[in-house]
């Protein structure tokens, strides 16, 4: 589903070099729900947004879903985003001035889809995250447990192959984080593949196998014993 | 997609009503401004025979003062008018297809007792030729022109305008009935249908938007009746002039004449035949400056004439760069304001949406911008021609008259309003379009 | 202190130029355009104010014409006058060629010898009675008024010469080089000789666009029908009674004459200056409105800055800035863009006058107009910048620690 090789990623300002990431190597299998964790700084978020097509990376592979991302075109990845990825993150990032249907209905318009399969789509999304009683609220009258899943509702209203959550805990209480890991559990059982980014061991915990970085580097994994799933990952820690 | 566009260029524009409110005001006077500019401009340039401006030609011929030209600040014009005995070779030369030689006349018109109590009232009068009628294509409500016979004789028949048929005979066909001119009766041969070219083209000795003749009478009563012109008379020659036969002779100008001349083989005939009658009128010790004998297009004759003064042209250039402060003005907002959203679309580019598709969604809120303030500016431009013409409320109908909105300042309105959206709308859409979706998502 | 202010704000600035740029664009346009705006409205308004030299507030214009065999001219003029003279508020009364200031009006040319060598000086002349000089309310400077008996009949052929005439100052000069002229002679185009016997200070004539409009001559002439235009010089606070009366007698007092109509002097004065006034209050409207649409802008970017920075704001304000502190950062930044607005707008208004001038012939715009542009806009934008940085210095120190 996405196989990183060697990837490496640079910030370079006037004085320092940082290394986000050092032949940073993972693969994640279809159908796995993968968390990454490391302390703050670790290269995590350069991780998240590599994977997520956000920003490109300096050397190395990166193929999802057996597409070479390397050297696409920016409208190409905007296409890939729209099609293979569904982005969860932590502070929601609803478009206030839009009403929760309106919301998820965001990255459909990026397709030629039809309004009527827009909007039953849009409707069995909102059924799962069992705010379809919503539908015309505004992201400000939801608590934020219900607004990050109409957020995860929006991630996968375009049905993407991969999930790729970021904190997406990080702003709510126990009871809410809970029940959208809840979520996040119930979808990946129905096949889409899921990346969680935390800081959180209590919730990495709840994933399949846990892949550590520290300074830009896989620096330990867990496979998840219970199901002695792919260990065709190579996490090779040079030097 | 466009559809989406739009409702979220709605959406976003209702959602800062004070910013969109300034948007489109700025918008909106930009246009109004240049529209109202831009129709008096149009109107004042405007050529009320467009369709007859490779045929009809203002004839002049330099027969002025061999020491100095007739206008220190055009040296190279001849003198706007012709004299007397000039005017009438001329449109006895044969060749034009028609030829009219004219002033502008004036007396008192007064019924002839069979129209009821009018008061009599001093008025502008047209001394002409025949051909004026067909030369001008002049509209009749009723009858038509007089014959060139009537001219010569000449015959007592009058045209009248259709505002001095309605107040004379209450608008009723008056032809064969009669009126009087200075006291002299004329039988009634015409009247003429709504008339008012603007500029007034054929006569802008006195400015180019004067009020329509309320009659029309043969030329050839101007030496009968030894009538004087209500226009301009310029002249030169220190000549003792002590008859109105010698003031016929004299070289004073005052005369006005058209040709009509349907191809190039007539015009080229016509310039022969004023050459060759210069050159024999110099034989004879008249037309001692340079040959300036010219046939001109009434396009041409409205700019040498400056109908259009430098007055409106600096209009004109202050309202563009009125506009360019009011776009200026809507491209700083509009880029303050997408900026300020810049984590929105940072979203929007991560759930997949293009750089073009971005582009294109903030230029479809410029546009909306713009159209909103088209039609404000539509209807501010109403506002202001009215104003302009509380301003020149005047006798001068004709020039009021161009201070309305038409079809032409609809189109002007538009074209800028879509010049407007891309002016205003390109930059910040670009820029907006330009996000990299990565930056704004964990910032907050 | 404000020079230590400056540089970061100006740094500040510099790395997000883009909307520094369009303000200052705007104060560019702003200046280039208010500037010569207010100085050709200066010229318009001088040229409207110049001095008519005639009595123009209590001048009413009677204009009158005779039609048909039955009208006699000399008899209607004459029993016209008479009426009028007669009227208890009429200072005096004078029949005239044409009216004084309405751009109608007739010229010739004088010349220094009788063999009429050269272009001659150009005379804006009126044919006036024994009352011209009082009627008109012009000032007479030397020599004397015209007698009744000099007043020569109507010369219908415009061709016969008059013997004497009354002259302004600046016509004199131009003919004789000094305004001391009584007695001296000029001669018409044919070399006929006319004496100068009076002088009057100064008069406007016909064309108020006519470089030469103190060239006045008044000469003692009946002028020729079937017109009759008559000024009638009222005492101060009387014309508008006396115009009613006048309009009254004179249209029923002959069916044979038509008064067209009776208005005062200040009307054709007024109807003359119409596009030079209507123009000067276009440009003072278009001008305002450019003001406003750039304080406007002014005003909303500076605003959106503030909306932008809340947070930087309240970082401020929470290590220890003043509100003082936070409301001269805004002003230091808006002066700091209008000032390149108006280096760049000086360049401009400059560029613009200088092919006004060309265009209309005027002298190159004054500097002090730019100086002072220069100023107002500096004020246009600290007035529009203020109420944003008043805001800005509301924002409260908490909102550094709050979280979205």
């Amino acid at each position: 589903m996405l196989a990183m090789r060697h990837i490496s990623k640079v910030f370079r300002t006037d004085l320092i070099e940082t290394h986000a990431l050092r032949d940073f190597s993972l693969e994640v299998a279809e159908g796995e729900f993968v968390a990454v964790t490391g302390p703050s700084g670790s290269g995590k978020t350069t991780f998240l947004n590599v994977a997520g097509l956000l920003e490109g990376f300096d050397t190395g592979t990166y193929h999802l879903d057996g597409v070479d991302t390397n050297g696409l075109s920016d409208d190409a990845r905007s296409r890939l985003r729209n099609e293979k990825i569904g982005f969860i993150f932590q502070s929601f990032n609803l478009i206030p001035d839009l009403d929760i249907f309106d919301n998820v209905d965001v990255p459909l318009r990026y397709r030629r889809m039809k309004a009527a399969e827009r909007r039953e789509r849009i409707t069995s999304a909102l059924d799962l995250v069992g705010l379809a009683s919503r539908a015309h609220h505004l992201p400000s009258q939801l608590s934020g447990g219900q607004q990050q899943r109409v957020a995860i509702a929006r991630a996968i209203a375009g049905d993407p192959k991969f999930l790729l959550a970021d904190e997406p805990t990080g702003n709510l209480d126990s009871l809410m984080a809970r029940q959208v890991m809840d979520l996040l559990e119930q979808i990946n059982e129905m096949g889409t593949t899921i990346v969680l980014v935390t800081h959180d061991p209590e919730l990495a915990r709840r994933a399949q196998r846990n892949v550590q970085v520290i300074d830009g580097q896989v620096s330990d994994f867990r496979p998840y014993e219970p199901h002695a799933q792919p260990a065709t990952f190579a996490a090779a820690a040079a030097g | 997609m466009f559809g989406y566009y739009i409702k979220l260029a709605a959406h976003s524009l209702r959602r800062n009503p004070g910013i969109t409110s300034l948007m489109v005001l700025a918008v909106a006077l930009g246009i109004a401004v240049c529209v109202v500019t831009l129709t008096v401009h149009h109107g004042m340039s405007s050529n009320p025979l467009w369709w007859k401006n490779d045929r009809v030609y203002a004839v002049t011929l330099d027969s002025w003062d061999p020491e100095q030209p007739a206008d220190d600040k055009h040296p190279d014009l001849p003198p706007p008018q012709l004299t007397w005995r000039d005017a009438e070779a001329v449109t006895a030369s044969g060749i034009p297809q028609h030829a009219v030689r004219m002033f502008k006349g004036y007396g008192v018109i007064s019924n002839d007792g069979d129209g009821g109590g009018v008061r009599p009232e001093n008025s502008i009068v047209r001394v002409t030729s025949a051909d004026f009628f067909d030369l001008f294509d002049v509209p009749f409500r009723y009858g038509g022109g007089w014959k060139a016979a009537a001219d010569a004789a000449p015959e007592p028949v009058a045209v009248l305008s259709s505002e001095t048929n309605e107040r004379f005979f209450g608008g009723a066909n008056s032809v064969g009935r009669t009126i009087r001119w200075n006291d002299r009766v004329y039988r009634i041969v015409g009247v003429l249908g709504e008339w008012h070219p603007a500029p007034t083209f054929y006569d802008l000795n006195n400015g180019a938007f004067q009020d329509p003749e309320a009659m029309y009478v043969p030329i050839g009563w101007a030496p009968s009746l030894e009538l004087e012109s209500a226009g301009n008379t310029n002249c030169w020659k220190p000549e003792s002039i002590d008859s109105f036969a010698g003031f016929l002779a004299s070289e004073c100008i005052w005369i006005q004449v058209w040709v009509e001349l349907p191809d190039a083989a007539a015009r080229t005939r016509m310039q022969a035949w004023l050459d060759s009658y210069v050159a024999g009128e110099r034989r004879s010790g008249r037309f001692q400056r340079p040959d300036n004998n010219r046939l001109t297009p009434i396009d041409e004759w409205l700019r040498i004439n400056e109908v259009v003064r430098d007055d409106n042209r600096m209009l004109v250039a202050l309202a563009f760069a009125f506009l360019a402060v009011c776009l200026i003005n809507t491209v700083g907002l509009l880029l303050a304001k997408f900026l300020g959203r810049a984590a929105i679309t940072g979203v929007r580019r991560a759930l997949g949406a293009s750089r073009r598709q971005v582009f294109l969604q903030h230029l479809a809120e410029a546009g909306m911008i713009a159209a909103v303030g088209a039609v404000l500016g539509v209807a501010l431009s109403a506002l202001g021609l009215h104003a302009l013409r509380v301003m020149y409320a005047s006798p001068r109908e004709g020039f009021t008259g161009l201070m309305h909105v038409n079809a032409w300042s609809l189109g002007v309105a538009v074209a800028i309003a879509v010049g407007a959206a891309l002016a205003a709308g390109l930059y910040p859409a670009w820029r907006i379009g330009r996000i990299a979706p990565s930056v704004y998502l964990k910032s907050q | 202190m404000i020079t230590q202010d400056i540089r970061p704000i100006l740094s500040a600035l510099l790395r997000n130029r883009t909307g520094a740029v369009l303000v200052a664009l705007q104060v560019a346009i702003a200046l280039a355009v208010l500037v010569n705006a207010v100085y050709i409205v200066k010229q318009r308004v001088d040229k409207i104010g110049r001095p008519t030299g005639v009595d123009i507030g209590n001048i009413i214009v009677i204009d009158t014409i005779g039609f048909g065999a039955g009208y006699d001219h000399m008899a209607t003029v004459r029993d016209d006058l008479g009426w009028l003279r007669s009227q208890p508020g009429v200072r005096a009364a004078t029949v005239v060629s044409q009216i004084p200031l309405s751009g109608s009006g007739s010229s010739n040319r004088l010349f220094k010898t009788p063999e009429a060598k050269g272009e001659g000086v150009p005379m804006n002349y009126f044919l006036l009675d024994d009352s011209g000089v009082d009627a008109l309310g012009v000032k007479l400077a030397a020599g004397r008024k015209f007698r009744q008996e000099e007043i020569l009949p109507e010369d219908p052929t415009f061709n016969q010469p008059v013997p004497s005439m009354i002259v302004t100052r600046a016509l004199a000069k131009s003919l004789f080089g000094t305004d001391n002229a009584i007695g001296k002679v000029a001669y018409d185009a044919l070399g006929r000789p006319v004496t100068v016997t009076g002088v009057i200070e100064h008069m406007q004539g016909s064309w108020v666009d006519w470089d030469k409009l103190d060239h006045v001559g008044l000469l003692p002439r009946q002028p020729s029908g079937p017109n009759a235009t008559y000024l009638v010089r009222t005492e101060a606070g009387r014309r508008n009674a006396i115009s009613k009366l006048a309009e009254e007698h004179l249209s029923a007092s002959n069916a044979r004459r038509v008064v067209q109509h009776v208005r005062p002097l200040d009307y054709y004065r007024n109807r003359s200056y119409q596009s030079d006034r209507n123009i000067a209050i276009f440009l003072v409207a278009v001008t305002a409105l450019l003001a406003c649409v750039t304080a406007l802008g002014i005003f909303a970017l500076a605003t959106f800055n503030v909306n932008v920075r809340t947070r930087q704001i309240g970082t401020r304000r929470a290590v220890g800035a003043r509100k003082v502190d936070v409301v001269r950062y805004f002003m230091v930044e808006n002066w700091l863009i209008t000032t390149g607005g108006v280096l760049l707008g000086a360049a401009l208004a400059l560029g613009v006058g200088y092919s006004l001038s060309r265009a209309y012939e005027l002298p190159r715009l004054d500097l002090y107009y730019l100086v002072g542009g220069v100023v107002a806009l500096w004020a246009l934008g600290q007035a529009a910048a203020w109420q944003p940085a008043r805001r800005a210095a509301r924002i409260a120190p908490s909102v550094a620690t709050r979280t979205v």
